[in-house]
């Protein structure tokens, strides 16, 4: 009879299973909620609110709030979507961009963009589903001097990533 | 053709009428025609390639460039079917386009683009051109044929100015007198070349506007053609249909210039002969200001 001290210890371990994160939905033009936070139904994404844009469905801790600019990007790195905030921020014409490369309109601002946290890798990372929200720093393309911190995060559907502008 | 109303095409998009006006507005999609009573009628195939296209869709931006690129589809199939000599898969092509639009959004918008293109691509002395223009010209002519003899009583003389059938705005001016008669208007449609015994003709006729179209002949040629029908007929409204550069060199007195496009051309010169036909003693002598492109 082996004596308590000599049981093997039995400790707790982290669960593996994902932590459960709320999601909500969002006009991926003008970030409004759809009425009373309601699933739409997938032929009806149309946004009630603007009419300009598909309703899209993201982690709570990365959906934007109206007032930001933000840009839906898929895992080709072409922008697909772009936010009323973000055409004025970025002075294009959502129409003008569609299917256009990202980096036409942000760039990473090198000096943070080494390593795993470049933009392209989290982008490629939030498009492939990878939902927990990354920051990185990037810039206007074609204007120096000026840095935002961006935060990526995955959308959908169909799987795309979802760029704030903060 | 199956048209829907704008109610028709909102509720199949689950959208509201408004909605469906403001797409038109921001992205010139789906674009719509007008009822005789100035009422949208959307294409059940622009309004089904939508309605697809934002069920797998990120934007509304993005469905319709994704539903345009299956529309666009048509023209690329005409232009391989062209640069194939293939004139049984060009109407084939043309067919398909049908299913989907208006006839004279399908000659405007697939037949013409697809001429543009071949001829852009392989030049206007290629025989791939000769064989796209020569079967592109043949189907305005038969297109024209199966045309409703017209019930208004508006008849337009057209010049044709073009030197043949290979010249680059022949199939444009096909286009336009094939617009002419679906708008219902009798279209009596002469070379500039010929000249004498026009009174025959014109008295047979009796038309209500004439148009000058095509710049390939000289215009000591057209101005004959032009005095000859006057003399003829005594004034009448005229105008002049010309595309591209040649639209730089008409020097007129009178005559108004007509938008490049046909369908638009048609319409301007629909209403001019309309306006000639309600008011037969000003409109000869004044008649109204034409809107050319820009305009």
């Amino acid at each position: 009879m082996s004596s308590p001290d000599r049981r093997a210890m039995l400790r707790l371990v982290p669960s593996t299973a994902e932590d459960h994160c709320p999601s909500q939905w969002f006009c991926g033009h003008c970030g409004a909620p759809p009425p009373n936070n309601e699933t739409p139904a997938p032929p009806a994404r149309v946004c009630g609110e603007c009419g300009l844009g598909l309703l899209l469905e993201a982690r709570a801790d990365a959906v934007p709030r109206p007032s930001d600019p933000f840009l839906i990007v898929d895992g080709s790195l072409s922008v697909c979507a772009l936010s009323a905030e973000a055409e004025r921020l970025l002075a294009v014409a959502e129409t003008d961009v569609i299917n256009r490369p990202v980096t036409e309109l942000v760039t990473p601002a090198d000096a943070e963009a080494a390593g795993p946290e470049s933009l392209a890798a989290a982008i490629m990372w939030a498009a492939r589903g990878e939902d927990e929200p990354r920051r990185v720093m990037v810039r206007p393309a074609n204007v120096f001097g000026v840095r935002m911190p961006l935060r990526v995060g995955a959308c959908g559907p169909p799987r795309a990533a979802l760029l704030v502008l903060e | 053709m199956r048209y829907l109303k704008t109610s028709e095409a909102a509720a199949l998009l689950n959208v509201s009428p408004n909605t469906l006006r403001a797409w038109e507005r921001r992205f010139g999609f789906p674009r719509p025609q007008r009822s005789p009573g100035r009422h949208r009628l959307y294409t059940h195939g622009e309004i089904a390639a939508l309605r697809d296209a934002l069920l797998d869709g990120l934007s509304i931006s993005s469905a319709v460039s994704r539903a345009r690129e299956g529309l666009g589809a048509d023209t690329n199939a005409l232009v391989g079917a062209l640069n194939a000599f293939d004139a049984g898969r060009a109407d084939a092509a043309l067919e398909g386009a049908l299913a989907l639009r208006s006839l004279d959004r399908a000659v405007q918008e697939v037949l013409l683009t697809a001429l543009d293109e071949v001829a852009r691509r392989h030049g206007t002395d290629s025989v791939q051109w000769a064989f796209a223009a020569r079967w592109g010209n043949s189907w305005l002519r038969r297109a024209q044929r199966l045309v409703t003899p017209s019930v208004r009583a508006i008849t337009v003389v057209l010049g044709d100015a073009s030197r043949d059938d290979l010249d680059i705005d022949a199939a444009y001016i096909r286009a336009l007198e094939l617009l002419l008669a679906r708008s219902g208007a009798s279209v009596l449609g002469l070379s500039v070349r010929g000249v004498s015994n026009m009174s025959e003709a014109l008295a047979a006729h009796r038309p209500d506007a004439v148009v000058i179209a095509g710049g390939a002949l000289a215009d000591d040629a057209v101005a004959r053609w032009a005095y000859a029908v006057r003399l003829a007929t005594g004034a009448l409204p005229v105008a002049v249909y010309r595309r591209g550069s040649q639209r730089q060199r008409v020097r007129t007195t009178g005559a108004g210039l007509l938008p490049s496009t046909p369908g638009e051309a048609a319409r301007h010169l629909m209403e001019l002969a309309s306006h000639s036909v309600s008011n037969p003693t000003t409109s000869r002598t004044t008649p109204p200001r034409l809107l050319a492109d820009g305009a």
